[in-house]
């Protein structure tokens, strides 16, 4: 592993609630262009590292490199700035707006349109509004959403709402996405085509992506490599078909035989 | 190059009349609607044909489609047909079993397959489909990673096209000139309810043939607009859609993708539309839902407008008499206030033929789109002779399925199947010479005749009623046949019947029914005549309901052969109940469970009598068992009218 496709280093972070230590001494990196899982059972730490990657809850040990620059540091929207963008696992949007809306606002960090021009909308606005508009529509098209572009998020169903949170990270124009259960609550054939998606993201635009998930099945199909988090702390990482075997991630989700 | 007796041929007709002038074909992409000139499509179809020809494709060699409606399945298909190929469409919800059977069967050289999902599906049969040499996709999302040279993208064919276009500037031309009306122009694999699929073979004069018959009876003009979304494996797309499209240059426009049809309908809307009978009624449907969720004041509107619509469209298209100005001020009013938002939001403002086929639609939704101020028609065809037979202009009765167009012929056989004859007619199934046999009859003058397999009646304007499949018709003791299921289904459509059981065959001399009024409706009806009852049983052995019931019997005896009529009916004194076993829990009839409970009735229709007391044992939801004792009257249809 040469140091300089190391897209994310995360180095020993540890997090604490109170007296419950959430995350213990957690390190490992992510190459660019790497779908990296992370899973464990419920409460194992993996929404609260998640969480620390940007900045919602700050690790109180430990760093966090990213294109080798430290985030610890940094406010989550000028991590956002950097390219890194995520989803959420109760979806985070704007349910009074459409599909369209949702994706085009989360254009905003790429506009320079001021509020002026915004008002006159002519010339530069109206060039920028187009532009980014069409960014929009390229991922409306990728992830297939033609039908519900103009639909109000709030009038969606679960699964295709996670397709649209997936969407709005998207048009971000992220290089590091994080995705928070992008599966949960879905039914079979929603999980294949979320799956499906991930890979052609994945393929087509070349971004690292961090997958925490649930579902062992389809998390040991599209990940490059695993990392295992139980109670805090990491128990294991390498390629799917070696975590699969492991023991102390057996145990830890099937509980230990002589427990 | 002359006659234009080729799809192909009748391309490059309209490019050299419509150039870059005229738009041929738009689709909505990335939420824009993107036009394709003649010259476009024909550009399109030059270089995938030589890119085919490239590949080693030959004259008579079958191709196979697999997509949605896009503009590059048009251009596959007229590529394939110019270089005297053969497309065969494949529906895209096919499993990889099916799509390997059809490729297999039609001896495909190549297949067209639209995407990842329909390329995934042939490699999964790669290696039970060995004559198959390439398969071309033409949207790439998925497969830039596929590492496969089997599969072969459009631009890489288009660009082997181009290079053999320099070798050979008037290869292509040349190729569509070789072309003529008695070559295969497309298979089209019946999806066979039993057995498996058969592949029809159809010429370009066919297609062409069913193109100038449907113009003659409802003509499409160059300036109109349609919406391709019936599946293009189907015939009716391939001739009502693409042939229409080159015969007369109307535009075909693509929806975005499946799921945004309806949206897409509202955006453009069409001129010509055809949907099946499930989905007039799921409109109609939504309709309903949708005002009962609206404002106060369109709740309003909806109801006091609604009747004024019905009152009209009785007056105009079911008694034929003239509509009174003041009726007609009222309906303008309406249409204003109503009809036509409620139009706009179908996308049916500019439509001006609206068919429905499949099953036979409910009356009450032909009134209820008729109110709104859109007639609907039925069409009848089928795979092997295309349009059979359809309603032409005003002249659409709620029984028929309509005339046969110009040049298209319907006759009934002896055992009251609908042969079909006309330049339509297949050539027969793909290697199967038997069902070939079956289907297809030469009679003394050397017609061809289809034999649809269909049980039917024509009447005495020439209108056709489709009864059902010859083989679920059942024969009466006099040799005669009739329908159960037309005659049940017609009964149904009045509001006044619930179920109805008929009942008849080799021991019966005659067609008698079981008939159970809807208890509300009929309720309603009484109250609003003064007709004083009590209970169900009461109400049922009314005179005024058996005249009600009756009239309702008559109109559906009107559309039969004499033979095939309902001569006599009781109204029954209670529900069929599925808790009693007589129904199924979704509402179908115990045909031999209710022979057997109603036997006396039924024997008393078969006798002289006009009354039978019944007793019939009664199991209450709460578990007793009782008694219910009652006098049913039997009435006898009039007889002397039926001449014939």
């Amino acid at each position: 592993m040469s140091a300089d496709n190391i897209h994310l280093n995360v180095e020993g972070i540890s997090l604490s609630f109170g007296g419950i230590l959430a995350l213990n001494d957690i390190s490992f990196k992510a190459r660019e262009g790497q779908i990296l899982a992370i899973i464990g059972p419920n409460g194992a730490g993996k929404t609260s590292l998640l969480n620390c990657l940007n900045n919602f809850y700050h690790a109180e040990r430990g760093k966090i490199l990213y294109n080798r620059r430290d985030l610890t540091k940094l406010p989550p929207y000028q991590i956002a700035k950097l390219g890194v963008a995520r989803t959420f696992q109760h979806t985070a949007l704007y349910t009074g707006l459409s599909t369209l809306d949702n994706l085009m606002a989360a254009r905003h960090i790429h506009m320079r349109a001021g509020l002026l021009d915004s008002m006159i909308y002519y010339g530069r606005a109206r060039r920028e509004d187009i532009a980014h508009r069409q960014v929009v529509e390229e991922i409306i098209d990728f992830l297939e959403m033609e039908h519900i572009r103009k639909t109000v998020v709030g009038a969606l169903p679960h699964g295709l709402r996670k397709r649209v949170d997936l969407g709005r990270a998207l048009a971000m124009e992220p290089k590091l996405l994080l995705l928070d259960e992008p599966m949960t609550g879905m039914n079979l054939e929603e999980k294949e085509d979320m799956a499906r998606f991930i890979l052609d993201i994945h393929d087509r635009r070349g971004l690292t992506i961090l997958l925490i998930e649930h579902d062992m099945g389809l998390v040991m199909d599209i990940a490059d490599r695993v990392i295992v988090l139980d109670f805090g702390t990491k128990i294991a990482e390498g390629a799917p078909g070696e975590i699969q075997r492991n023991e102390a991630v057996i145990n830890a989700y099937l509980g230990k035989v002589d427990a | 190059m002359n006659p234009l007796d080729t799809l192909p041929k009748n391309l490059i007709a309209a490019w050299q009349k419509y150039g870059n002038k005229k738009i041929a074909m738009r689709q909505k992409e990335m939420g824009i609607w993107r036009s394709y000139t003649w010259q476009d499509s024909c550009q399109q179809v030059r270089q995938l044909s030589l890119g085919l020809m490239r590949l080693g494709m030959g004259r008579g060699d079958k191709v196979c489609i697999i997509g949605d409606n896009d503009p590059q399945y048009f251009w596959a298909q007229l590529a394939i047909q110019s270089g005297g190929g053969v497309a065969v469409g494949i529906f895209t919800d096919s499993a990889p079993q099916e799509i390997q059977y059809i490729v297999d069967h039609s001896d495909a050289a190549f297949v067209f397959a639209k995407d990842q999902e329909q390329c995934d599906k042939l490699l999964e049969i790669r290696a039970q489909v060995p004559k198959v040499k390439r398969v071309i996709y033409w949207d790439d999302k998925g497969l830039w990673n596929y590492q496969e040279a089997w599969l072969v993208g459009f631009d890489e064919l288009r660009s082997l096209g181009r290079s053999l276009d320099e070798e050979q500037p008037h290869l292509f031309e040349h190729s569509v000139e070789q072309g003529h009306g008695d070559e295969l122009a497309i298979f089209c694999y019946t999806s066979g309810t039993t057995g498996l699929p058969k592949g029809a073979m159809i010429t370009h004069r066919n297609l062409l043939a069913g193109c100038d018959s449907a113009q003659l009876a409802d003509p499409r003009l160059e300036s109109d607009e349609y919406l391709s979304f019936l599946p293009p494996a189907w015939i009716t797309e391939n001739v009502l859609g693409l042939t229409v499209h080159l015969r007369v240059g109307m535009v075909v426009n693509f929806p975005e993708s499946p799921e945004t049809v309806q949206e897409n309908i509202r955006e453009l809307t069409p001129h010509a539309m055809l949907f099946s009978a499930r989905l007039w009624e799921n409109m109609m449907g939504l309709v309903q839902v949708k005002i009962a969720e609206t404002s106060r004041v369109n709740r309003l509107l909806y109801k006091i407008f609604m009747p004024v619509g019905y009152k009209v469209a009785s007056l105009r298209y079911e008694q034929r008499k003239a509509v009174n100005p003041p009726w007609r001020l009222l309906y303008a009013l309406g249409d204003f206030a109503l009809f036509h938002p409620l139009r706009d939001k179908l996308g049916l403002t500019r439509v001006k033929s609206a068919y429905s086929s499949g099953a036979a639609l409910n009356p009450d939704v032909i009134r209820f789109f008729r109110a709104v101020g859109v007639n609907i028609k039925q069409l009848y065809g089928s795979t092997e002779a295309q349009v059979h037979t359809l309603h032409v202009k005003d002249d659409v009765r709620f029984e028929t399925v309509g005339v046969p167009p110009p040049g298209q012929y319907v006759k009934i056989a002896e055992d009251s199947e609908i042969l079909v004859s006309g330049g339509t007619v297949f050539q027969g199934y793909y290697k199967n010479p038997e069902a070939t046999e079956k289907a297809l009859r030469v009679d003394e003058d050397g017609r061809r005749w289809f034999c649809t397999g269909d049980a039917g009646h024509l009447d005495a304007d020439g209108h056709l009623i489709y009864l059902d499949r010859v083989k679920e018709m059942i024969t009466l003791a006099s040799g005669e046949k009739y329908s159960p299921q037309f005659l049940e289904g017609q009964l149904k459509f009045s509001p006044y019947i619930r179920d109805v059981m008929t009942v008849g065959g080799k021991e019966r001399a005659y067609v008698a029914a079981l008939i159970n009024m809807d208890f509300e409706n009929v309720g309603r009806w009484a109250e609003k005549r003064g007709v004083p009852y009590t209970t169900f049983v009461d109400l049922s052995q009314k005179p005024e309901v058996y005249d009600l019931i009756r009239r309702d019997v008559e109109r559906v005896n009107r559309a039969l052969p004499p033979a095939a009529r309902i001569r006599k009916f009781v109204l029954l004194h209670k529900e069929f109940d599925a808790d009693e076993g007589e129904l199924t829990r979704t509402r179908k009839l115990r045909r031999n469970l209710l022979l057997e409970r109603y036997q006396d009735m039924i024997s008393a229709m078969y006798g002289d009598g006009d009354s039978v007391n019944v007793r019939a044992a009664v199991k209450y939801r709460d578990g007793r068992e009782g008694v219910v004792e009652t006098t049913v009257r039997v009435a006898a249809m009039q007889t002397e009218e039926t001449g014939t």
